[in-house]
């Protein structure tokens, strides 16, 4: 097995190696071609290193970027897949390149964020140290039917990893159900007060009793369908979380600020993200660092000092323009990325950028489960809309009938002729591009204007 | 304002509402306040009563199989006898997917599980093990031959009795079942279909269509849309001729179709 798994390697990485020179970014190719050669790869390169796995619908990427800056302060030497490779064969690529080429490790710890169908693999390969679970949101439906579907990729993900610690989040009535499926050790976290005064109208994802179909009842909502619920049927109910965001003074377009309860203690903490997503993102990684043994502080400190990751709030100069990239990809996601808009108080451009190739969801029918609506009532705020991408079309169409003035939408297909576009005119851009729209946009921007190339 | 008004019934908006499909509600909505047409939109789910005489035009969206059976025993008790009356009624009804296969008389399991559905049109679904996804494309009779593009999500595989005709023929994907090239439900005023994407908005001739069908039945035969302020469909045309491009270009058995 040992010379497989040399060969394997070493075709790997020369994948990556003529890649890199040919200028490219691709994530999935070397990974594709260690896996064919040998299929087990990943679990034979996994096997002396203590995994985390961030798993779940929305919130992965920023988690991981605060953990990944919890684990530095910490002290702990890892590696991580960074450019939103989460699938097996983009994770095997980041152990492959993380191992020698007789396949040692070089570093002990990795930091992994995974797709959810993806995690029934990665966890039986890695047998992880531990697995925490974001949340259970709609996405991209056309792959996984619905979502107790991705909800079952979950649980038997957790079921391939039976020596995981597992973190959940409480306030999700769907992830919270895990508990009961399986036999690892549990920690809940959540948020024990609302978060928003006003919230965009968005459908519940999961208005049901998932064990006995009876609806919920909510002492409050902080979005989507997160909250403190409980069913008066079976009395399924929101578990007392033991890592806790206790209270919730601010919540505005920049920051927030709050009280975290963990092992007894509190402590105050500046979330240096806008949205209430973002606090969630970061009690979750401060539950990680709790069920890792890891002294509490450091993540809560983590949280007010970490950069933005890839796509998530992103900021960079465009020319005249500061731009602010934001990635979306489902109902959930993009309803908080408005409630964040709905407080911008400069005028702005928004661009949407959308695109339906498979890791986007060939499926675009979600974006009329979006409330833009709200933002019909900002277009005295709002100079521009650009709308791009292979769906530019439909999300032109979209926005017209949300009630923004049709004047005021300009669909632009062409990448360049958009960046020049914006970046002439001297104002705040907001700029949500669906995953492959961002990836053609970077590599554009990256061009343009000298930002290094993301898979750096 | 003319003095022109629909009640709109949207039915189960919060448990039948996946893919989008209350697009469909933002759409109609819309093309008939833009024209001067007041529309009323109430929204009913479990436990409310359904009161035909109310509605002009109901609306039945798609949802996932976990919480369409939510609905099935609340369907039955508060809401049959009402819905068949108001088709019988020749009141209009857009239904799709879920909502669409609920009106027909049953589904079978691919393990062979039966669940009675409403009965109210001469058709029955049959689950499978595959899915059928994907944009597709098919004529609809009642356009005459017009094409309706949108993308089809579903593993219940439906066949048509003899009562019932389909609205048209599958140009590129699966349709109802995948096997007769047939697509959708025509049976007096309702309509029946896979169509997400959602259905109305990229293909406004069929919204419209559907509009002037439930006008004329309210207010009498000789009421064209044509008579009221022409909309500015530019938008519309893009999204609708991008995907009919598209899809003439690939084949139905492309995944990237
Ligand atoms: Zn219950």
């Amino acid at each position: 097995m040992k010379a497989r798994a040399f060969i394997a390697i070493t075709a790997c990485k020369l994948t990556h190696w003529l890649l890199r020179v040919m200028g490219r970014g691709a994530t999935q190719l070397p990974g594709r071609v260690a896996n064919k050669i040998y299929p087990d790869l990943l679990g034979y390169l996994a096997r002396d290193v203590r995994t985390i796995i961030v798993t779940g619908t929305n919130g992965k990427t920023t988690t991981s970027r605060i953990l990944e800056e919890t684990l530095r302060e910490a002290g702990i030497s890892f590696f991580e897949n960074k450019s939103g490779a989460n699938l097996l064969n983009g994770i095997t690529a980041i152990f492959i390149e993380n191992c020698s080429a007789t396949g040692r490790p070089k570093k002990k710890t990795a930091l992994i964020e995974s797709d959810e169908a993806a995690f029934k693999k990665v966890g039986k390969y890695t047998d992880p140290e531990l697995v925490l679970v974001t949340n259970v949101f709609r996405d991209q439906l056309d792959r996984y039917g619905e979502v107790t579907h991705t909800l079952n990729n979950i649980k038997i993900g957790i079921q391939n990893s039976p020596h995981a610690v597992v973190c959940l989040n409480a306030d999700c009535s769907l992830t919270a159900s895990l508990r009961d499926e399986i036999g690892n050790k549990v920690i809940f976290y959540g948020v024990n007060e609302p978060i928003y005064k006003h919230r965009v109208r968005e459908e519940s994802d999961a208005p049901y009793c998932i064990r006995c179909k009876h609806e919920y009842e909510y002492e409050y909502i902080t979005y989507g369908h997160l909250g403190k619920y409980h069913c008066p049927n079976c009395g399924y109910s929101r578990p007392d979380p033991e890592v806790a965001v206790s209270r919730v003074f601010i919540s505005d377009a920049d920051h927030s600020e709050i009280e975290i309860e963990a092992a007894g203690e509190k402590f105050k903490a500046l979330i240096n993200l806008p949205g209430g997503y973002n606090i969630y993102n970061g009690i979750s990684a401060v539950a990680v660092a709790y069920a890792l043994g890891l002294d509490v502080r450091i993540a809560v400190g983590a949280l007010s000092s970490f950069e933005c990751g890839f796509g998530r709030m992103e900021k960079f100069m465009l020319g005249d323009a500061a731009a602010r990239m934001i990635l979306i990809k489902n109902p959930a996601g993009c309803n908080q990325v408005l409630n964040f808009l709905s407080n911008i108080s400069e005028e702005s451009i928004f661009v949407v950028c959308l695109n339906d190739n498979y890791a986007d969801g060939r499926d675009i029918s979600w974006i009329w489960d979006v409330d833009f609506e709200v933002l019909a009532g900002l277009q005295d705020r709002l100079s521009l809309i650009y709308l791009s991408g292979i769906r530019a079309d439909e999300i032109a169409m979209r926005f017209k009938y949300a009630g923004i003035d049709p004047a005021k939408i300009k669909v632009q297909k062409d990448y360049g002729k958009l960046v020049d576009a914006i970046s002439s005119q001297k104002k705040a851009v907001y700029i949500m591009p669906t995953y492959t729209a961002m990836m053609d946009l970077r590599a554009l921007i990256s061009k343009r204007f000298g930002y290094k190339n993301f898979w750096e | 304002m003319s003095d022109y008004s629909l009640n709109l019934c949207h039915l189960y908006p919060d448990v039948l509402n996946l893919y989008g499909d209350t697009g469909n509600i933002i759409c109609l909505k819309n093309r008939m306040e833009w024209r001067g047409i007041h529309c009323e939109v109430s929204n009913l789910s479990v436990g409310d009563e359904l009161h035909a005489g109310d509605h002009d035009f109901f609306f039945i969206g798609g949802g996932q199989d976990f919480e369409q059976e939510v609905l099935l025993k609340d369907a039955d008790e508060n809401k049959k006898d009402d819905i068949l009356a108001a088709i019988d009624d020749e009141k209009v009804f857009l239904a799709i997917c879920g909502g669409y296969q609920i009106l027909g008389e049953y589904y079978k399991t691919w393990d062979g599980k039966q669940y009675d559905f409403l009965g109210a049109l001469d058709l029955y679904t049959v689950g499978s093990e595959t899915r059928m996804i994907g944009n597709y494309m098919y004529t609809c009779d009642a356009l005459d031959g017009d094409k309706i593009v949108g993308f089809e999500n579903h593993s219940g595989k439906t066949y048509l009795g003899e009562k019932c005709v389909p609205i048209g023929k599958v140009l590129n994907g699966s349709g109802n079942n995948g096997e007769d090239g047939t697509e959708g439900c025509h049976y007096k005023n309702v309509f029946g279909c896979y169509t997400h994407g959602p259905c109305l908005p990229k293909n406004p001739a069929f919204c419209d269509m559907l509009i002037e069908t439930a006008l004329r039945r309210k207010y009498g035969d000789s009421i064209s849309l044509a008579d009221f302020p022409e909309l500015d469909d530019t938008f519309e045309k893009n999204a609708h001729e991008y995907m009919t491009a598209r899809l003439s270009k690939t084949n139905a058995d492309d995944p990237s179709r």
